[in-house]
């Protein structure tokens, strides 16, 4: 009946949520505070992935941009830094949106703040109910955003 | 109301307080559009000082006080230094907001997190550069 147990949904603990699993039990379900966690994941993959992509298509946004990158690549490292992996389980590490990369520069540079913009807000909706630590952790990212949404608002990064 | 949540509130209306007189002080060294910007933000951390003595008030006790003087982190002589300063203020703001964040009051956690975007923005219009951890006690952690 082990096998039987599986659920569909990946089988990954939250530090906060490690409550004595019964190894006889089957994978407990997932608590809301790790799906938190792991959707943050998965957001930061998408900015990534959407930001790569962005400065291939457009090389000359590359230098404007490649800070905000680097700042979410931090993001990503702190927020893997608060899962736990059972053994023979891995995080996907790949984005899971597969966004295509609008034709003008203007637009593409409006599509990373809109994604910037999303993703600030997807962060305070998990801060209420998790970890004080966690907490802070999803609203310093928020901030973070917010602030690349004012870069990625300044008049002349569109047209530079 | 938990008694985190009402000292927090206090430790944000401290922040704000020290950068009110903060603002003054790098308000002198500035000018042009430097100066205008100060006025803004000085401006913008009264209006978030009587948020929050409002809101401490709510809950039935006394807001702190301003003090008369803060000493600086650093001596400001120079427009540079001022903007250094600002910088330095957003980001104690920034810091102190967060604070919020870590109470038990869900919705006192919103709003910290939401009051912090602001003074984040700020700090790094001063400073020139974004960080990747707003308000977080050391870069990078």
């Amino acid at each position: 009946m082990l096998a039987a147990s599986a659920t569909s949904v990946p089988m990954f603990l939250v530090l906060s949520a490690c409550a004595g699993p019964d190894p006889l039990a089957g994978p407990p379900p997932l608590s809301a505070d790790a799906r938190g966690l792991l959707d943050a994941v998965a957001g930061e993959q998408d900015l990534i992935s959407i930001y790569k992509k962005t400065m291939a298509a457009y090389s000359p946004l590359a230098s404007a941009l490649a800070p905000l990158l680097a700042e979410h690549q931090a993001h990503l490292t702190q927020l893997r830094a608060r899962v736990i992996e059972p053994p023979g389980k891995t995080i996907p590490s790949t984005a899971a949106a597969r966004p295509a990369i609008p034709g003008t520069r203007e637009a593409a540079v409006a599509g990373l703040r809109a994604a910037e913009q999303a993703a600030s807000t997807a962060q305070l909706r998990r801060l209420a109910a998790t970890s004080p630590s966690l907490a802070q952790l999803y609203a310093s990212i928020a901030a973070s955003e917010a602030t690349h949404v004012t870069v990625l608002s300044a008049r002349d990064l569109a047209r530079t | 109301m938990a008694p985190d949540g009402l000292q927090a509130l206090q430790d944000a209306l401290a922040a704000e307080n020290a950068a009110i007189y903060g603002y003054g002080v790098a308000g002198a060294m500035l000018n042009g559009e430097d100066q205008a910007s100060a006025l803004t933000d000085w401006r913008l951390h009264q209006e978030a000082r009587d948020t929050l003595q409002a809101m401490i008030t709510k809950l039935g006790a006394t807001p702190v006080a301003a003090s008369a003087a803060y000493r600086l982190p650093f001596p400001v002589r120079d427009a540079q230094s001022a903007r250094r300063l600002a910088a330095t203020l957003e980001e104690g703001v920034t810091r102190a907001y967060l604070g919020l964040v870590a109470v038990s009051d869900r919705t006192l956690r919103t709003f910290g997190a939401l009051a912090m975007q602001a003074p984040a923005n700020r700090a790094a219009a001063w400073r020139g550069s974004t960080v990747a951890f707003p308000g977080m006690p050391t870069p990078g952690a």
